[in-house]
């Protein structure tokens, strides 16, 4: 238990170190401080875990300092460990020390070697903090923390504006979300006068045994939060230019953890979710809507890394379909499996970004299997798991959720029959991704970097993609109220459909794609194809729409208003000034006569007033 | 005691002045020694020093001073910033440069007392003493435009103090109409007994003559002009400690002196205080002048301070105490930041900057860390200000708190836009700027940058220092819990 702190403050320390250095560490001892902190930070994850595990899985709390505390708002940073966020710190630890470990070789040479380290250890540190806290505020802490972790890994290569563009924007939509869940924060506050959680919660239960719309209003700005932060609709819009980051930057942030962290929100308040039935069915919603957007426009891009985020985005809808139809073992179980699989694909289609001069075209790559073998395999074990394919990783938790989703009330079976064709169109579009740009032939010849800092990193992931799901998930089950992730069982047609799914989509992407048996050039060609594939491709529109509704007005406004309009009203009082006096000024003529005449008049006035005023 | 503070310094502003005459870098370093020691004087204070010295009995005026937490913490950040305002000084100001010195302790001098004066008639002095000097450090040492500006500053700031000069003189006669006591002193002056009509009206002399200091949005168009204009030091201690008096006016004064009156007022207040917020930042997001954006953010920060001071409740006031100091602390480095920039670039124009962080990393670095403050990331001093005030305001009208916090986004998109627009994105070669000479930060500016950092980190992750120093002076102003 007493290790538990350590685990954040490692990396902290890592940070520290390299940001007092200011970034001029040579690259082996940056290497050695970044990784080594969090592979250190993994090591105390470990002990404190099985510390955890030993003694029964009871919650345990370690409290640091007294944060804030003045007039009833008492904060005190405390570290809250339970199955939840245990499975949340063994993943960000470990997935991210092996991230660290490949980008140790993957950024060799690069500009700002011991800068990359010190964001990417800042990253962790408020990663963890993120789902060690056990108030709401120190959750919050960590919130926006990854959030300007994030802003900064993806401008990382700041001389490009491209990239600052795409930097500032994921960090003003996440912001857009985070308002919605201070606001969630504030509203819990004044209910219950705490952001404890556990407090928090009990009180829900206690003030709301009906739920309510109060607590509706809660769950759905809460909701709000982790749809920015996780880029689910419709505030998913950033995740795509997320990808402007160095890759292990994605693979780390925008994919294994940060991204996940509205999940986890939402698992961790589940309370107030179940009180309002209305508030999980939003989630679920806004789950599969995001799911199949994502899904569609994945099968119509070119780059590499997008095509994976768009994946991401689609397999976080699910995450948050399954919390919403009340598969919450099965989310959490998603989220570990995902960040598993995902890590191993982002970091294979960056070997080979690299072995190809930063090539991210999938359609100028092509044949590369037989001369990049290790992330060719690596590529095809984590589609593998990203489509669900049996015995991967990913199909344990896929299926789970699936199977969960037929039993959602009434409109279950039609959200399972949704959610299906989804695992259809993610396989098809992994196929797609794999077919065109290891098979056929040769575009970009590729110069692989073989380290095996990089590569075994990928060896560790892929076998985690494979047998990671072997084992279920078991430390959530005293956590969440669906009592672990066995706990649905189905028969019959209902199984064998959802299992094959995804293996439908895969043959479709081979014949399609692969053997190009089936072709579907006519479809692509006709005028509707095209119009849904600049449609889909776009993103179904969000960025245009967004652009047209709020940045121009806000820009037009902001251009128009430069110099302030309310200092006019200013101006305008100094004009009048100005104009005054520049009568009075008439006035002074040096000519006597008329100072004598006035003179004469002002004396005449004066007198009437005098004899006048009595009788006023 | 206290007086012995104020006296030292304003007798080392003409030492200060004199030492001129044997080099040129006298002054400089005997303002910083002067301050050093105002610092040292301060460490002797015990919190809860009273004193009082009869000065026009026949009037009710006394040199009445004392320090309580808010006036201790309020005057270590004056003295601290005064420090800073002669570092960043150091090779800026040429001409005169102890004259320079006198006007800057000077100024000190009045806002130490400003804090400290609890007699209506000596603060109102004080009041006075704090901007003349001012004056004279925007117009004699200010950039192109001084002049306009500085007239503007000065017939703004001298209109509203003779509105509250105005409302002192009434509210002193009220009382002594209805008491027959004729009193300045402010423990006398709060238990007044007015009528409503008159009670609203003082408050509102009060309230306009602090909210243009503040500033809040529709009086603060005074602010972007003296702040651009002013020299580094300048800036730095008007938006770092100026701007505070405003705002400690409104805590101290307004409120405590009105209370019914201004829980009247409450909801006009809070709502120019978020007016303030979202509008500060849009402006400041409209500029191109590195100084003019964050002398806006200024008044997007400040509104906080009016929300949290009118919310009136624990959470909210502490939280504008917050703000104020971890503000000061923030747009000191800021400012700070736009001379040194002015300096090796000869423009604050943001259109030609761009990528200078591969010029000079340290400064992109700290400029990064205090942009980030400025947004308001948990962890440093900013958010637990605005989070606060936020939270506390929430309590007494949500709906005006829920639109101060569109501010959050606001102020996201401009502090963001300020970093990329300066250090990050291709490198331009500005006019001048472009010579192999753009120098990154020294020992001397980095120094006080990293103290400024250090503050900001204290005040995100340990605020119980500041709050509880205050927490007794907000009970004893009445302030709801």
């Amino acid at each position: 238990m007493d290790w538990l702190w350590l685990v954040p403050a490692l990396p902290l320390a890592g940070f520290l170190v390299l940001f007092v250095t200011e970034g001029r560490l040579p690259e082996r001892p940056a290497a050695w401080v970044g990784a080594g902190s969090v592979g250190l930070s993994a090591l105390a994850a470990a002990v404190a875990g099985s510390d955890f595990l030993q003694q029964g899985g009871v919650p345990q709390t370690q409290h640091l300092w007294t944060w804030i505390g003045a007039g009833g708002f008492d904060v005190a940073v405390r570290l809250y460990l339970d199955g939840l966020s245990l499975v949340m710190m063994g993943v960000i630890t470990g997935v991210g020390f092996l991230i660290h470990v490949y980008a140790t070789g993957y950024m060799a040479g690069e500009e700002g070697y011991s800068r990359f380290f010190a964001y990417m250890n800042l990253f962790v540190f408020a990663m963890l903090m993120l789902v060690l806290g056990d108030d709401l505020l120190t959750l919050f802490l960590g919130w926006e923390g990854v959030g300007l972790c994030s802003y900064l890994l993806i401008g990382f290569h700041h001389k490009d504006p491209e990239n600052g563009y795409a930097a500032r924007k994921a960090f003003v939509v996440t912001r857009v979300g985070d308002t919605f869940m201070a606001i969630g924060l504030f509203l819990l506050f004044r209910e219950f006068g705490t952001l404890d959680i556990q407090a928090a919660m009990d009180g829900a239960q206690a003030a709301w045994p009906d739920g309510g719309a109060l607590c509706t209003i809660i769950a759905l700005l809460l909701l709000g939060g982790a749809a920015g932060k996780s880029a689910q609709a419709p505030l998913q819009t950033w995740l795509p230019d997320a990808m402007a980051g160095p890759t292990p930057v994605s693979a780390l942030i925008h994919a294994a953890t940060m991204v996940t962290a509205g999940v986890y929100l939402i698992a961790r308040t589940h309370e107030l979710f179940l009180l309002s039935p209305d508030a999980q069915f939003a989630v679920a919603a806004v789950g599969l809507l995001t799911l199949f957007i994502a899904s569609f426009t994945a099968l119509n891009q070119r780059d590499i890394k997008r095509i994976l985020a768009y994946s991401t985005m689609s397999q976080i809808g699910y995450m948050f379909f399954a919390l919403g139809v009340g598969a919450w073992s099965a989310a959490i179980f998603h989220l570990m499996t995902h960040a598993f699989f995902k890590a191993l694909l982002f970091l294979a289609a960056g070997s080979v970004i690299l072995a190809l001069h930063h090539e991210q075209d999938i359609f100028k790559m092509g044949g590369l299997w037989r001369r990049l073998p290790v992330p060719f395999w690596c590529m095809a074990v984590g589609s593998a798991a990203l489509a669900a394919l049996p015995l991967t990783s990913g199909y344990y938790s896929k299926d789970l959720i699936l199977l969960a989703s037929f039993d959602y009330g009434a409109v279950g079976p039609w959200f399972w029959g949704l959610a299906a064709l989804a695992a259809f169109m993610t396989s098809l579009y992994t196929a797609r991704m794999i077919f065109i740009a290891f098979f056929g032939e040769m575009r970009t010849a590729p110069h692989e970097r073989k380290g095996l800092n990089m590569r075994l990193p990928l060896a560790v992931l892929a076998a985690l993609a494979v047998g990671g799901g072997w084992f279920g998930l078991v430390p959530v089950a005293s956590v969440l109220p669906d009592g672990g992730v066995d706990a649905a069982h189905h028969e019959g047609a209902l199984v064998w459909v959802t299992m094959l799914a995804p293996m439908l989509g895969l043959l479709a992407g081979y014949l399609i794609f692969g053997g190009k048996q089936l072709s579907v050039d006519g479809l692509v060609n006709s005028g509707l194809g095209q119009g849904l594939a600049r449609f889909w491709g776009g993103g179904w529109g969000f960025d245009a729409f967004y652009d047209r509704l709020i940045v121009r007005p806000f820009m037009f406004v902001a251009r128009v208003n430069k110099s302030d309009a309310v200092d006019r009203i200013y101006a305008l009082i100094v004009e009048i000034a100005r104009r005054l006096n520049a009568v009075v000024t008439q006035s002074q003529t040096g000519a006597l006569r008329w100072y004598a005449a006035s003179m004469a008049l002002g004396l005449v006035l004066a007198l009437l007033i005098v004899l006048l005023a009595p009788s006023l | 005691m206290l007086l012995g503070l104020i006296l030292l310094l304003l007798v080392g502003g003409l030492l200060a002045a004199l030492t001129e005459r044997l080099h040129l870098n006298a002054p400089r370093w005997a303002s910083l020694a002067v301050l050093a020691a105002a610092g040292l004087y301060l460490l002797a204070v015990p919190v809860g020093a009273q004193e009082t010295l009869a000065w026009i009995p026949r009037f009710g005026i006394n040199v009445t001073l004392a320090m309580d937490g808010l006036s201790l913490a309020l005057v270590a950040l004056t003295l601290f910033l005064g420090v800073v305002a002669v570092v960043s000084s150091w090779t800026e100001i040429e001409r005169n440069p102890g004259f320079f010195q006198f006007n800057l302790l000077w100024t000190l001098a009045g806002v130490v007392g400003v804090f400290t004066a609890l007699d209506l008639f000596l603060f109102f002095v004080f009041w006075e003493v704090m901007l003349v000097p001012m004056y004279f450090l925007i117009a004699i040492w200010g950039h192109e435009e001084r002049a306009y500006a500085a007239m503007k500053f000065f017939l703004f700031t001298q209109i509203s103090g003779l509105l509250l000069l105005f409302a002192i003189l009434t509210l002193v006669y009220s009382h002594y109409a209805a008491s027959g006591d004729l009193t300045f002193a402010y423990a006398d002056l709060l238990g007044a007994d007015l009528h409503p009509t008159i009670s609203f009206w003082l408050m509102l002399g009060f309230f306009v003559a602090f909210v243009v200091k503040l500033p809040g949005v529709p009086f603060h168009t005074w602010l972007p002009d003296a702040h651009t204009q002013a020299p580094t030091a300048g800036s730095v201690i008007l938006a770092g400690i100026l701007l505070k008096t405003g705002a400690y006016g409104l805590l101290r004064f307004v409120v405590p002196l009105f209370p019914e009156a201004a829980l009247d007022f409450r909801w006009p207040a809070m709502l120019l205080g978020a007016v303030s917020v979202i509008y500060g930042g849009y402006l400041a997001y409209s500029q191109s002048d590195f100084k003019r954006l964050v002398a806006y953010s200024s008044i997007s920060h400040m509104g906080f301070v009016l929300l949290g001071a009118f919310a009136w409740n624990v959470v909210a006031v502490q939280g504008a105490i917050v703000q104020m100091v971890a503000h000061g602390f923030s747009t000191a480095a800021l400012f700070m930041m736009a001379g040194a920039l002015q300096q090796r670039l000869h423009t604050r124009e943001m259109g030609r900057m761009g990528g200078l962080w591969q010029r000079a990393p340290r400064m992109g670095a700290v400029a990064l860390f205090f942009v980030v403050a400025s947004l308001g990331m948990p962890g440093l001093g900013n958010f637990v200000g605005e989070f606060m005030v936020l939270l506390g305001a929430f309590q007494v009208d949500a709906p005006l708190a829920i639109a101060a916090a569109v501010g959050i986004v606001v102020a996201a998109v401009y502090a963001l836009s300020l970093m990329q627009r300066s250090f990050q994105g291709a490198l331009q070669e500005a006019e001048n700027g472009g010579t192999p000479t753009f120098a990154d930060f020294g020992a001397r500016e980095l120094s006080v940058m990293i103290l400024m950092m250090a503050a900001l980190v204290w005040l995100g992750v340990h605020p119980n220092t500041l709050l509880d120093l205050c927490a007794p002076v907000v009970a004893g102003l009445g302030v709801a819990p």
